[in-house]
């Protein structure tokens, strides 16, 4: 009875990576698919919202105004200045505000209707945009200190003197330079392609359980996994946030890190 | 604006931590793995590894006590 069951049961297919090959919508060797039209859609709206909230500006701000102010203050204020420090970070505001409001509404596409696919869960856009981070902080470090001093400022942590240095210098070296943008890309990507998968998971197997198997019993399962549903989009609300967030604020880091003062 | 904020210091960045202990495990293990080819053994990988953690968490330590 209870294999029988099972083998009821196998009549889902469970969600897998297979479920992230989306079909192309145009295009036959450069295939164009929903994800690559949700980053054109976040750079439109990003760039969009600025420019509306900002284009009448006035002394006594609107509401539209206002919102926007304090988007863009919030990562000025609380990302570039606290983390940069006040002397250099207004020549990187413009970059983190963009990164930063590019990547939250690409994670929150995750959640809206109809888009409902969290661009960077593609792991190829995650690295590129970790490939853009690393450019500007190693740029902006050979900008300051010469490629030479950068180097050295790179590779040779703060404290460390003598002989052991042989053996540090490698390490500290690929920890900044290889490992760094490796995480920056992998923790956006996992957490975008886990969390998407948790969602599929449980709205496909809940709509499964509740229309689809022929079991009675298995249809209050099924309303439960849908509910669990709901609850995880919330959860995966905060994620999404967190993502663009901590994105934003190891850019900034290691920005901060590229023009410290060798020691 | 009025409010002056110094940068954080370097080694405030959490993620530094693992970079380091990532970075100690991958160059010594693959020296130890490389040595291990050559040699013919088979002890210098695991021996390459442990050393590369070591690293990593004293140059972790140092560099914080530094901050």
């Amino acid at each position: 009875m209870i294999s029988a069951d099972v083998s009821r049961a196998e009549g889902f297919t469970p969600p897998g990576p297979g479920d992230f090959d989306l079909q192309p919508l145009f295009g036959g060797t450069y295939a164009f698919a929903k994800p690559g039209l949700q980053l054109i859609l976040a750079a439109v709206l990003v760039l969009g919202f600025f420019v509306v909230t900002s284009r009448r500006a006035a002394m006594v701000p609107g509401k539209a105004q206002f919102a926007g102010e304090q988007a863009y203050g919030f990562v000025r204020n609380s990302i570039a200045r606290d983390i940069i420090g006040s002397k250099d970070f207004m020549r990187f505001v413009p970059y983190l505000v963009s990164l930063f409001f590019f990547l939250l509404l690409n994670n929150v596409f995750g959640l809206i209707p109809f888009l409902q696919f969290p661009s960077f869960a593609k792991a190829s856009f995650a690295y590129a945009l970790a490939a853009l981070t690393w450019v500007l902080y190693n740029g902006v470090g050979i900008w300051k200190h010469g490629l030479l001093g950068y180097l050295k400022l790179q590779s040779i942590p703060p404290g460390v003197h003598g002989p052991i240095l042989l053996l540090i210098v490698p390490l500290e070296f690929i920890s900044n330079l290889l490992v760094r943008p490796v995480t920056l890309a992998l923790r956006l990507f996992a957490n975008m392609f886990a969390g998407h998968l948790l969602l599929v998971l449980f709205t496909l197997g809940g709509e499964y359980l509740l229309l689809e198997a022929d079991q009675v019993l298995y249809k209050p399962v099924g309303v439960v996994a849908l509910l669990l549903a709901i609850a995880i989009s919330f959860l995966e609300l905060l994620v999404q946030f967190l993502q663009a967030y901590v994105f934003t604020l190891l850019t900034a880091m290691y920005v901060q890190g590229a023009l410290a003062e060798e020691h | 604006m009025a409010q002056h904020s110094a940068p954080l210091s370097r080694s405030a960045d959490p993620w530094a931590a693992f970079g380091r202990l990532v970075a100690g495990v991958a160059i010594y293990g693959a020296l130890g793995w490389v040595a291990d080819h050559w040699l013919d053994t088979s002890f210098l990988l695991p021996v390459g590894i442990v050393l590369g953690t070591a690293l990593g968490l004293w140059t972790t330590f140092t560099a914080l006590r530094q901050a």
